[in-house]
């Protein structure tokens, strides 16, 4: 009996295990660590700070990546620099830039797709940040920041690809994807102002030192008058600039906004948001990005500062040549043109701007009376843009080459002085004294103003600051100024939408490219 | 052991003693087993009476028999032998193991079965198949030796992993076999840990009949290892050892000095530079025209790296015995190998203990145990395939005008040897900077430098424990709980360096990481067996749990600490915590759990009819709430004619078995949370001088998400043919459907992750063939056995809408994918541009026109290559891409020969694959002054000179090397003499007198041979090392090759 007793509670256990499956959906249910999903989030303020972060994170991306830096693209494929590096096809998406072999399969995708990245990220807060229960007026604030934000987006994107989708609300659905289509640069051009509009009333006028890098209501401005000359709308670009530029220029305007008295404290990288910088893209020396996160999201350093040193530079240590900037060994990219050298030479602005190697080295490495060592870059012409140079005492981290914490300006007020004086259309009173007060902090005497003296004003006070391109396109000077370089007139006044946005999906290629 | 001995020797004393009659005769004798050791505790007893004893210690036994009697000699684990006495007085029985019987069983999961009655198609691998074989890792003993199983090589660097894929590609995810050790589902990254001479037998589930009692992970097919288990009898110990060398089986041609100054001077010119390098010295009044300069051979990097004397050892020991209520195995294993490349950063090591046990608790009850423990250390060289960095792509790429070692004055203000971090040997010399090659091509000898000490650790514990009680006869209960428990890391010191002026270090660093990781399974199991008349049933009803990625760990780095090498550096030292990183996580998603239910039912009459069905429900952590649940049926049927009434006995066909079958299996190996959206962090802003933690969400949610299907259809047949010939054809058709993939998503989007969706259907046709032949010729026994499969992988659908998938693999600067999968084509097939030949002139140029008369290259220059405009429209563009070739090996085949003859024993083993196209990517592009092989020196000169190899230019505007194209892919063909061995055992009597059974001598060679026209170092090559690309096989960045071994061993038995 005994055994049999056992024999039955051994079958008992075992039906018991065995076929006692009750159905654990709960357990199937993953917790992942650290892991939220979106049902679960934005549901407070901290959550929707964290989302705007997320928003302006993509702004780093200008001078926070390698070939896919909006900065060194669009320096590339103007006439003031050669994409340089260490040979044709370093940073090959660089070089066509800069040779204008650019084609949809050669563009570096992420300079479109970390636009719309940036987008995404809007749309989305955009669509939860009614919801989310929080002070109202940080809401207002957060709301305007992430309008301003995709309009900044926005504006880059069709100033570069022209012919775009225009994506305001977040994609939900896979089966919503294909269906997408451009729309014309008006049509875009109308939602940025409108995004921006909205935005202005409720951004704050100043920033708090723990707020500096976000949107100010003198930003989106700026951007706006900016906006208003691109899209052909004169007096309302110049209404909006004068805004920023105050009633009287080369004085303080109402939004605190003064020229840097000495243009050199301009390049002088712990002037962080200074008085003339309107909008400026923050970087960190402490994000300790390395290759693993490199052009991630928590990479936070300025890499582009990397690429434009001086290849192997090396300062001789006896004598005169101490007096050199101690510069880091950099990867040779933005090697200035001969064009650029000369349009400069003899400014009070040449020796905040360029560097001339050449001269330092001598007849060469082997040169007894050079001061300087280094290796030429592609395309070298001894000429090296140093604006955004990073010397030896900015590195503070074991992988210093994507860490440096060098600061870039947007949109400057000596930008918005000119660019008034230009929506002015170059004449009167108003316009002479904003070029005068540009070429006043320098020491430079006036000129007559007119819409030349304004473009090559720009071109020397702004050199290697990302507007170059921009400005011939916007001008009409970019085939005349460009041909040399391959520029093709009626083609690459946009650039190629990358290949990859075609597969499967209803996309149309600019003209001219395919 | 004693206890049972007394028992044993009670019982059988009491039997005798009580039974014994007049008439008998008394029968003196000793029970051996196969290799002669004598057999304890075996029971004798006298056929149709109640009369038994049992065998003492030494084997030997007396029992009382009626002269014209039968003795029945039973054990566990041998074969019953009934022996007539016949008047015989002195009987000396040996018996065989059971498994040398024709009842052969194979591992089926959650139990055996006999091989005449399985329906499904398996493989097997036994114990002494692998035998003194020099195996590092355990997939090795399957390359080549079964069908449908294809093995190839990550990497020659000791202890990598293998690429395994069971009837080739099923998904475009994950392909991985299931591996489960005795029960425990151990992943394939971990599968190192066992050690080749604890495995009893290895079976591998190939199609879906047979996979389905695994499920929702069964797709990839599954690969089942037994370890030994003790048998009962005198306590066995062998111990097998091996001693060798290894060096590269080949290097490649590359340009020395003088070589390299004639190709790049005359890239540089045609490039429209001036050439870099003086042919002539300066010209002096005394002589005008100067003197040539001879460049010589210059540095030979591949010499400088490659190691002909790599050391290699393993050690072996393992003890066995128990008797009939316990039986054990224990082992212990070392195996030490050192890399080829650059061996002071490159080797193996791996110990091993393992303790399995079996036990009986009175009538019903059996209990058992497996554990092994394994500890790895490897030191490897960094980056293999890949060409940036790494000693492989620096010694390809370096320039050999740069000297392996410069003297101390080379230091001269100006030179890269006066920053304070160059690296100098211990004489104080510096090693060679190059001038010419730079970015992370570096002298590899500095770059060894830079890495020695530093090792990847692991330690795994993986082991289980049931429990099994037959409740009713015939009716078992078993209940098998198991786990897995890994840790691993690696502890790196990096010093200052300066490599080069991009490849430096400024700061050191002495990192340790510490990983964690856990799995668990519990399974329990009913099984009932019967037979009625001539009707056999088994049917096995099973609940499991299966829990895995439980996983965490910790990173340190500490910055700046006072050592100079990996040795002297300490984490115990006091540094600003500034320089102190830490990081510690859970693994992103945690906890990967499967909840099943399964069910078998075998049925057979007269094992003429055979029956089986499977059928398994999983439930995924994996899959959205819509789909959670997944069921995985299979059915399989065989009919053995030769049983049949009609079947006359003949010569040829002695026996024949048709079987065939269908099942599905589905995938749940994709990454988590794809079904839902989450919330990405890390997406930060400098805000205020401080980094801003941003979150925002990641990809668009797909709630339908659901299981990868694949259904497989096997048909086959086994067969004795001619008494000595044994053949095995299975045709297969597996068709994936639902493969989940990330949908295409246009950057417009701005998603940051990918979506997932079930978008994509696949299907694998194909062939095994297994053929062996075993024959005795007098003292001489010849075995050979090969094997075949041929497998045509294609694409048969793709998401509406989505005509192709770009692959996610590019070659250094290139912009295209070099890959591409499109219906009616293979996975990953290589896509790119066609050559059409060389411009000779610049008038082929001009006439190169499409039908409206475009010049279509009106760019090129003779020398160029001519692109073929397949879009007709007249300029070369993305679309004027196409197919190359497939990346896929369509057939793999090995062979292996066994002979011996009195004492002597020989085996080769040979192994190859084909049909698939290599990407030989091994030179840097990007780079204008590096390396290249011998192959340009057969550029076009001119007119006349070659249509197949470009100009060499440092313009490259034809993008004749960058573009991927057919000039980049080489046939994959190869067929390897994989090993040969020789050896010899001594001669029983000559070592009986030292108490030894068996003492073989042998030696071997692995690699010795291999037959290719690839011209990259080995054509064996698999998956990529890259994390996400994890399937595009056969892009050769600079493989780490298999080396060439010779070795001398011993196999001891005592």
């Amino acid at each position: 009996m005994k055994l049999i007793s056992f024999k039955q509670s051994f079958i008992a256990f075992g039906v018991l295990l065995t076929l006692g499956a009750c159905e654990t959906d709960e357990k199937l249910e993953v917790k992942g660590d650290g892991v939220v999903y979106e049902e679960n989030f934005y549901r407070n303020e901290t959550e929707a700070y964290s989302g705007l972060v997320a928003a302006y994170d993509k702004l780093g991306k200008f001078a926070g990546a390698m070939e896919n830096a909006p900065l060194l693209f669009l320096n590339s494929a103007s006439d003031d620099f050669y994409a340089g590096g260490g040979g044709p096809d370093d940073q090959p998406g660089l070089q066509v830039a800069s040779n204008y072999s650019i084609s949809p399969g050669n563009i570096p995708p992420n300079i479109w797709a970390d636009y719309y990245k940036g987008v995404a990220r809007c749309n989305i807060m955009l669509a939860k940040l009614p919801a989310i229960p929080m002070d109202a007026a940080k809401k207002t604030r957060f709301t305007a920041e992430v309008k301003a934000l995709r309009a900044y987006y926005y504006f880059d994107l069709v100033r570069m690809f022209k012919n775009i989708p225009l994506i305001l609300a977040p994609i939900t659905l896979k089966e919503e994807i294909p269906l997408v289509e451009q729309v014309k640069p008006e049509v875009v051009y109308a939602q940025i102002e409108k995004d921006l509009n909205e935005a202005i009333p409720d951004l704050p006028m100043t920033l708090l030192t723990n707020e500096l890098g976000r949107f100010s209501k003198g930003a989106a401005t700026a951007l706006l008058g900016k906006v208003y000359l691109y899209d052909n709308k004169k007096a309302e670009a110049a209404v909006e600039l004068a805004k920023v530029n105050g009633t009287t220029p080369g004085q303080p305007s109402s939004y605190g906004y003064n020229l840097m008295p000495k243009f050199s404290d301009l390049w002088n990288h712990a002037n962080k948001f200074n008085t003339e910088s309107i909008f400026e893209i923050a970087y960190t020396d402490k994000s300790n990005a390395d290759w693993g996160n490199f052009e991630r999201g928590d990479d936070e350093g300025n890499v582009a500062a990397q690429l434009m040193g001086i290849r192997d530079y090396s300062r001789k240590t006896a004598g005169i040549a101490a007096l050199l900037p101690d510069y880091i060994n950099g990867w040779g990219f933005m090697v200035v043109t001969n064009e650029l050298q000369a349009a400069l030479q003899g400014d009070p602005r040449y020796a905040s701007t360029i560097f001339n190697a050449g001269a330092s080295r001598g007849t060469g490495n082997t040169d007894p009376n050079g001061l300087i060592t280094y290796t030429d870059s592609y395309n070298e012409t001894g000429y090296h843009f140093i604006k955004y140079a990073a010397v030896n005492a900015d590195i503070k981290s074991s992988n210093p080459f994507l860490n440096f914490g060098i600061n870039t300006y947007i949109i400057r007020l000596a930008d918005t002085y000119l660019l008034e004086a230009e929506a002015l259309g170059g004449t009167g009173a108003r316009a002479q004294a904003l070029l005068d007060a540009v070429r006043n902090r320098v020491g430079l005497g006036s000129v007559p103003v007119s819409l030349d003296a304004i473009y090559a004003e720009r071109r020397l006070e702004l050199a290697g600051e990302g507007h170059r391109w921009f400005d011939l396109v916007r001008t009409g000077q970019a085939a005349a100024k460009l041909a040399s370089r391959g520029f093709v007139a009626g083609k690459n006044e946009a650039f190629p939408i990358p290949y990859s946005e075609f597969n499967n999906t209803k996309m149309i290629q600019n003209p001219n490219y395919n | 052991m004693k206890l049972t001995k007394l028992l044993m020797f009670c019982i059988s004393s009491l039997l005798f003693s009580v039974i014994a009659m007049a008439q008998d005769v008394t029968v003196n004798g000793t029970i051996n087993d196969e290799s002669g050791l004598p057999v304890p505790g075996a029971t004798i007893s006298v056929k149709g009476t109640n009369k038994a004893t049992a065998s003492d210690f030494d084997g030997k036994f007396q029992i009382s028999v009626p002269s014209n009697g039968t003795l029945t000699v039973t054990f566990v684990g041998y074969v019953t032998v009934q022996e007539a006495v016949n008047g015989r007085t002195k009987l000396d029985i040996k018996l065989s193991p059971e498994s040398q019987n024709l009842n052969e069983v194979v591992v089926v999961g959650y139990g055996t079965q006999k091989k005449s009655v399985v329906t499904g198609s398996i493989s097997s691998v036994k114990a002494k198949d692998l035998e003194s074989l020099p195996i590092t890792r355990v997939e090795q003993a399957l390359q080549g030796r079964v069908s449908g199983v294809s093995i190839a090589a990550n990497a020659g660097q000791p202890g990598s992993a293998s690429t395994i894929r069971i009837r080739g590609f099923t998904t475009l995810n994950n392909n991985d076999p299931l591996w489960v050790v005795d029960g425990v589902i151990v992943d394939n990254g971990g599968i190192g840990y066992l050690n080749q001479s604890d495995i009893e037998s290895i079976e591998v589930l190939k199609d879906g009949a047979s996979g389905a009692i695994y499920g929702s992970r069964a797709a990839a097919g599954v690969i089942l290892v037994t370890t030994k288990k003790g048998k009962a009898g005198k306590i066995s110990v062998s111990y097998t050892g091996y001693a060798g060398t290894s060096q590269a089986a080949k290097k490649i041609d590359l340009l020395d000095a003088s070589q390299y100054v004639t190709i790049l001077n005359e890239a540089y010119v045609n490039g429209g530079k001036a050439a870099p390098f003086a042919t002539r010295t300066a010209p002096t009044p005394a002589n005008p025209t100067g003197t040539p300069i001879d460049y010589g051979k210059g540095t030979n990097w591949q010499d400088v790296i490659f190691n002909d004397h790599a050391q290699r050892y393993s050690h072996e020991l393992s003890f066995s015995g128990g008797n009939d209520t316990s039986t054990f195995y224990m082992s212990f294993g070392l195996t030490d190998q050192e890399g080829i490349i650059t061996t002071d950063i490159s080797n193996y090591t791996r110990k091993n203990i393992r303790l399995n046990s079996n036990h009986k608790i009175g009538k019903y009850i059996k209990i058992g145990q497996t554990l092994g423990y394994s500890n790895e250390k490897t030191i490897g060289i960094g980056n293999t395939n890949d060409e940036f960095g790494g000693p492989l792509s620096s010694a390809i790429n370096l320039d050999p005008l740069t000297p392996v070692l410069v003297g101390p004055e080379a230091a001269v203000p100006g030179s890269p040897y006066v920053n304070a971090n160059a690296l100098r040997d211990a004489n104080g010399n510096y090693y060679g900077i190059s001038t010419n090659v730079t970015q992370e091509t570096s002298n590899p000898l500095a770059y060894t430098q830079t890495r020695l000490g530093n090792n990847d650790f692991s330690e795994n514990f993986v082991g289980n424990i049931f429990v099994e009680a037959e409740i009713l006869p015939g009716l078992k209960f078993r209940s098998t709980a198991g786990a897995k428990l890994a840790y691993y890391g690696s502890d790196n010191f990096t010093p200052v360096y300066y490599l080069n002026g991009a490849t430096k270090k400024d700061v050191n660093e002495l990192f340790r990481s510490y990983k964690k990781s856990y799995s668990w399974n519990w399974e329990n199991t009913l099984n009932y067996a019967k037979k009625f008349g001539d009707h056999n049933f088994s049917v096995l009803v099973g609940k499991g749990t299966y829990v895995d990625n439980i996983t965490s760990g910790n990173d340190i780095t500490y910055r700046g600490v006072p050592a100079t090498t990996h040795a002297d550096a300490s984490f115990n030292v006091d540094i600003p915590i500034a320089d102190k990183i830490a990081n510690a996580y859970n693994a992103q998603a945690l906890e990967h759990r499967v909840e099943s239910l399964f069910g078998r039912l075998n049925y057979d009459y007269k094992e003429k009819y055979i029956f089986t069905g499977i059928i398994r429900r999983d439930g995924s952590t994996r899959f959205g709430p819509n789909h959670k649940y997944g069921t995985f049926p299979s059915v399989s049927l065989g009919w053995v004619p030769s049983k049949e009434g009609f079947w006359k006995e003949n010569d040829v066909v002695n026996n024949l078995k048709i079987r065939g079958g269908y099942g599905v299996t589905g995938n749940d190996s994709s990454p988590d949370f794809l079904y839902i959206s989450t919330v990405g962090i890390q997406r930060n802003y400098t805000i205020g001088g401080n980094i801003a933690n941003g979150q925002s969400t990641n990809a668009i949610a797909n709630p339908d998400l659901k299981w990868e299907e694949t259904k497989q259809a096997n048909i086959g047949f086994e067969t004795m043919l001619f008494h000595d010939f044994n053949l095995t054809v299975d045709f297969f058709n597996k068709k994936t459907e639902g493969i989940l993939m990330p949908v295409p998503v246009p950057g417009y989007v701005g998603a940051t992750g990918k979506t997932y969706a079930n978008l994509a259907d696949m299907e694998n046709k194909g062939i095994d063939i297994e053929l062996g032949y075993r024959k005795k010729i007098g003292d001489l026994n010849l075995s050979v056995n090969g094997n075949f499969s041929y497998i045509k992988n294609e694409i048969t659908y793709l998401d509406k809408g989505t005509n192709f998938l770009a692959g996610d693999e590019t070659v250094q600067s290139s912009a295209y994918e070099i890959n591409r999968t499109q219906v009616g084509q293979a996975y990953n097939s290589f896509y790119g541009f066609k050559t059409n030949g060389i411009f000779q002139t610049q008038a082929d140029v001009d006439n190169y026109k499409n039908a409206a008369g475009k010049v279509i290259q009106p760019n090129a220059k003779p020398g160029d290559f001519r692109w073929q405009d397949l879009d007709g429209d007249g300029s070369i563009g993305s679309n004027d891409r196409t197919f190359l070739g497939t990346s896929l090996p369509k057939f793999t085949y090995g062979f292996t020969l066994n002979l011996d003859y009195k004492g002597f024993d020989m085996l080769v083993f040979g192994q190859g694959a084909g049909g698939n196209m290599i990407y030989q990517g091994l030179r840097r592009l990007d780079i204008t002054n590096a390396n290249y092989q011998t192959e340009v020196l057969g550029r076009w000169t001119g007119p006349g000179s070659t249509d197949s190899y470009p100009r060499v230019t440092t313009n490259d505007t034809n993008k004749n090397f960058t573009n991927p194209s057919d000039f980049n892919l080489e046939k994959g063909d190869f067929f390897r003499f994989k090993t040969i061995q020789l050896g010899y055992s001594f001669p029983k009597e000559w070592i009986e007198s030292i108490s030894l059974q068996k003492v073989r001598l042998y030696v071997t060679g692995e690699n010795l041979w291999t037959i290719t026209k690839y011209t990259g170092y080995d054509p064996e090559i698999g998956g990529p090392t890259t994390a996400g690309m994890n399937n595009v096989q056969g892009v050769d960045r600079g493989y780490y090759p298999q080396a060439k071994s010779y070795m001398l061993g011993v196999n001891l038995q005592f």
